[in-house]
């Protein structure tokens, strides 16, 4: 050992005053610290409180029997929400018929058989990107192909559900795989052992198992879906639509593009039909993520 | 063709092929010979997708098929002789009239196409039975083949699980096909726009108009579309307003959620910010134009400087609400990912939380936090209704947070709403624009991805 | 056997000084489980201190007492009482960074920062203001590194990255880091169970030289360790201090069965 590592210091003296100053300065910094990050979650969490507190006391003066069984109108005060509730209940409907299975025999694919190749990664890269391109270009993607080229009707919930489909898509299939991923191999190996081709075991056992999860992601992928408003008014549900539609193929608007249209109508009436309308969308977010939960906890279970 | 009818009628043969099959199976199987290869069922799976699956193909290429040959058969028939020889005139008559019998509009304008409905109504009648009579037939064959290889040693599940294999691999391809159709589909329209507009004038001019090329032949048609105004409002907007609110309200509750909060708060409001991330996005952008914008420019003009009632401000403040549940949960992941050890080591040296937190626990999950930024400015900046609602039309570039700016997606919105003519640059304009988000996104994932794994192999 | 424990702790023969750290009676609590009963043990300056025994003994939750870090799990609970220089640790005048400070520890696994070797030494007397300047700073760094070994093997690039050293050179980077706040106590938790036998040498070598300058307690399962560095052995089995005494003594002549049977490998 050098000189360097012999040379004692004095032992520090923890009750020098300027010591216990700076231990009385750290400990005020760290409940500073505290504070401030108490304060950033309480605020986080106001800015929710006072958005649906702001809402709903806007809104609940816009219910009538009418609101509810009506559809658009030019006057505030004889407006409905029927015809966008069953707009969106109709694009929804096509978006899951779409989305579910594609989304749930592609993590099955890519979680149990895909081989490791390029292509594999091709499709792995391409749905990891789809889950994070902004949903307006989903809308671009809807115009150009299903509208402009394929001519199918404009304004209708097919359409409008072919294009949120494609967009939950991703996420149900990373829902799907992380679900899947989950039912331990051990259960693979017994159905094997017993001499099930690898078709039976996913479909008897593994699918089963994680259908809950599969599910989970499912409600997830729709609630967003069923809040989405700009790939919509890319293809044209923004009409003023004066009668619930009748099918998929029926112009139609949906909850969130009517929300958009009344808000910017100048008639103050409007205010709380909007507001209304919200708070309908509101509680069915709500209750789909209420359901999602459920499922979740229900079951989920610990290998 | 109705789609009803056609979908009765396939599952229909689907169903009586099953049926068949099974019963045919089962008879064998109880026979005490040998064992059967396959289970009744997959019998019956085999033979009700020979029934149906090359009957629904043919039906897919018929409907295509069909369209033509009913055009040709009335362009054929007398009544069509009185149109006119081309042009647009014409095709609308024939779309007109094609309308009517299908039952798509209720009334024609032209009263030509009056007359031309009734041909339409029997050549589509014509065509669809024929494409119905051969789709059964198909069928039946198809279903037929399939019945007579019915047989203890056919290897029935073998071919159904291969099927089963191709309908995976299919659906797996769906993604690749929506890839390639985004692409495809901005790269082409952006392509004609770019014949018109030079790129360089797109991506560096500093003039955008495009209100003024409604017609073609008004003065001034070819509008102005430097798009530089634009970036900077998306940037102004999603970059730098909303990632100053997000960030340090995100980070900092984070924070506060996995170092100090108690289980009991942490198992409340982590759901809470969730909710938060929940909400649709049109719900924020009502809230930011009517409460936020407001208030917003009436502080500005407090402070004297000059403010419009759509602001940079309101759209970035409220965006960055919206933002808060992302960057706190991407953070919350970063930093209960640093070991447990990390914190020991400070702790047991005499650190105190607050110390250990900003000096050896965010720069440990430093890579991960900037990572989820990352993500999202990307998710910002492909923000729509948030922007459309509240920050404006105007493309100002300007510094003042209190004055209106525009955005990328804001004017994709404005320039696709309404009805224009597709071919006309300021539609196309739109796709340029996508492009543009498209691979500016892109790219903000892919690196904020490599920068968040890196970071989850380096604690592995 | 806790009268045991309690009559053995003074009975290993009184150094002449007064024990830099005393417990006595000290049980810890996880929940409603308890997993150290009853302990007392004095920790004296001039020796090195092992505890041994077999693993989930409760011998490594007992040395986290010492410096208050199961203060960091909330379900744990200490009864009982510790003193350094005569003050009780758990009183509520205590302050906890400042104990710390004084009462320095390594983990199992060695855990330097992701900073620089720099960073990781300097970072104590940093946050404990400890240096006058940056030259001051810096002799701490070097004192601390050459007193834990290391200086010579990184003297030219204190500026990489600590994580990027071995895994023995990690342990040693961790050694000079509690060093660096010139600590009056260090707690070692089995401080060479995550390395080679290479590595191990150098880790005994260091403890060796730095004895008598700091009142040094090492927890280790490894008992030819624990009989080559320390002079203390207290031996731990199912939450209880069975046996406390001269180390020699321990090893050549365990007054208690159930320590000789660990000892011998009868179990453990």
């Amino acid at each position: 050992m050098s000189d360097v590592a012999r040379t004692a210091r004095p032992p520090t003296d923890w009750n020098a005053a300027p010591m216990q100053r700076r231990i009385r300065r750290r400990y005020a910094a760290e409940r500073r610290f505290r504070l401030l990050g108490l304060a950033a979650l309480l605020l986080s969490a106001g800015f929710l409180v006072f958005l649906l507190a702001t809402v709903a006391t806007n809104g609940l003066s816009g219910f009538s029997w009418m609101f509810l069984t009506g559809s658009d109108a030019t006057e505030p005060a004889r407006v409905g929400i029927w015809g966008a509730l069953k707009g969106s209940l109709l694009t929804m409907a096509v978006t899951f018929a779409l989305a579910f299975p594609i989304g749930v025999l592609t993590a099955i694919y890519l979680e149990e058989y895909a081989p490791r190749n390029r292509w594999t990664d091709m499709i792995e890269v391409s749905i990891n990107n789809l889950a994070a391109v902004p949903s307006i270009i989903f809308g671009l993607l809807g115009l150009a192909v299903f509208l402009n080229f394929m001519h199918l009707p404009r304004s209708a919930p097919l359409v409008g559900g072919i294009t949120l489909a494609l967009m939950t898509m991703p996420v149900i299939v990373i829902a799907g795989r992380n679900a899947v991923k989950a039912v331990p191999p051990s259960i693979r190996d017994a159905a094997l052992g017993v001499g099930a081709s690898r078709i039976q075991v996913v479909f008897h056992h593994v699918l089963p198992l994680a259908l809950p999860g599969i599910l989970t992601g499912t409600i997830v992928g729709m609630a967003r879906a069923l809040g989405e408003t700009a790939p919509l008014l890319m293809i044209g549900m923004r009409a003023f639509i004066a009668s619930p539609p009748g099918g998929i193929s029926d112009p139609a608007t949906v909850l969130p593009v009517q929300i958009f249209l009344w808000s910017d109508e100048a008639s103050r009436g409007f205010v709380e039909k909007t507001s209304a309308a919200i708070v309908v969308l509101l509680v069915f977010l709500l209750a789909m993520n209420g359901i999602a939960i459920y499922l979740r906890n229900k079951f989920e279970r610990r290998w | 063709m109705a789609f009803w009818p056609i979908a009765l009628l396939i599952a229909g043969l689907g169903l009586v092929a099953w049926l068949a099959a099974r019963a045919k199976a089962a008879a064998f199987a109880r026979a005490p010979q040998r064992r059967a290869h396959s289970l009744p069922s997959y019998h019956g799976w085999y033979v009700a997708l020979w029934a149906a699956i090359p009957a629904l193909l043919f039906l897919l290429a018929w409907t295509n098929l069909s369209a033509g040959l009913i055009r040709q058969t009335v362009l054929a028939s007398p009544e069509a002789a009185a149109l006119p020889d081309f042009g647009l005139r014409r095709q609308a008559i024939l779309g007109e009239a094609r309308g009517l019998a299908r039952g798509d509009i209720e009334q024609a304008f032209q009263p030509q196409a009056r007359q031309l409905a009734p041909v339409y109504v029997d050549a589509i009648r014509f065509y669809s039975l024929i494409g119905l009579g051969v789709a059964a037939l198909i069928g039946f064959a198809g279903g037929g083949w399939a019945y007579t290889r019915v047989a203890p040693a056919f290897r029935a599940r073998t071919r159904v699980e291969r099927t089963v294999m191709a309908t995976l691999l299919l659906a797996s391809l769906v993604a690749v096909l929506t890839t390639i159709g985004i692409i495809l589909s901005l790269v082409v329209e952006a392509a004609r726009f770019f014949a018109a507009v030079s790129p360089a004038e797109f991506l560096f001019g500093l003039n955008w108009s495009p209100q003024t090329a409604i017609r073609a032949d008004q003065a001034g048609s070819s509008g102005a579309f430097g798009a530089i105004p634009l970036f900077w409002g998306t940037i102004f907007i999603g970059a730098i307003i909303a990632m100053l609110v997000a960030i340090p309200l995100g980070l900092m509750s984070a924070i506060y959620l996995t170092e100090y909060a108690r289980p009991v708060v942490r198992r409340w409001m982590k759901p809470i910010l969730e909710i938060l991330a929940g909400v649709p996005t049109v719900v924020y952008g009502y809230f930011a134009a009517l409460t936020v914008a407001p208030a917003v420019r009436d502080f500005g003009l407090m402070l004297g400087l000059p403010a419009s009632s759509e602001s940079a401000l309101a759209a970035g403040l409220v965006m960055g609400i919206m933002i808060i549940p992302f960057v706190s949960s991407m953070a919350d992941d970063s930093i209960a990912a640093v070991p447990q050890a990390m914190r020991d080591g400070s702790l047991a040296m005499g650190a105190t939380t607050s110390e250990t937190i900003r000096k050896v626990l965010v720069p440990a999950a430093l890579p991960g936090v900037v990572g989820g930024v990352l993500l999202a400015v990307s998710r910002a900046i492909g923000e729509t209704m948030i922007v459309v609602m509240a920050a404006g039309l105007a493309a100002n570039l300007t510094l003042n947070p209190f004055e209106s700016v525009t955005t990328v997606t804001t004017q994709i919105v404005m320039l696709l709403t309404g009805d224009q003519e597709f071919d006309s640059p300021k539609t196309l304009a739109a796709f340029a624009l996508g492009l543009v988000l498209f691979l500016v996104t892109l790219a903000l994932n892919i690196i904020a991805l490599r920068v968040v794994k890196k970071y989850r192999e380096a604690y592995e | 056997m806790n009268a045991l424990a309690k009559t053995a702790a003074p009975a290993a023969d009184a150094p002449a000084t007064p024990p830099k750290m005393r417990a006595r009676g000290v049980s810890v609590f996880y929940g409603d489980k308890k997993a150290v009963a009853d302990v007392s043990v004095d920790i004296s300056k001039e020796h090195v201190t092992a505890f041994i025994g077999p693993s989930g003994c409760g011998k490594s939750t007992f040395l986290r007492v010492f410096n208050r870090m199961n203060d960091t799990i909330t379900s744990a609970r200490v009864e009982g009482l510790i003193e350094l220089d005569g003050e009780d640790i758990y009183a509520s005048r205590m302050d906890v960074v400042q104990l710390r400070a004084r009462v320095g520890m390594v983990f199992q696994k060695p855990n330097p920062f992701p900073k620089s070797i720099y960073e990781n030494v300097a970072y104590g007397p940093r946050i404990h203001g400890l240096a006058a300047g940056k030259g001051d700073l810096d002799a701490i760094v070097e004192r601390s590194l050459k007193r834990a070994g290391l200086w010579d093997e990184v003297k030219d690039r204190l500026s990489e990255s600590g994580t990027a050293l071995s895994g023995g050179q990690q342990q040693r980077l961790c050694i000079a880091r509690a060093i660096a706040v010139d600590p009056e106590v260090i707690l070692m938790d089995e401080p060479a169970s995550a390395l080679d036998p290479i590595a191990t040498a150098k880790i005994e070598e260091l403890i060796h030289g730095l004895r008598g300058r700091y009142a040094i307690v090492i927890v280790t399962h490894n008992m030819q360790q624990a009989a080559r560095v320390s002079q203390r052995t207290a031996f731990f089995h199912l939450g209880e201090l069975v046996e406390y005494g001269e180390t020699s003594e321990i090893f050549t002549n365990p007054k208690v069965p159930r320590t000789k049977d660990y000892i011998t490998g009868r179990y453990g």
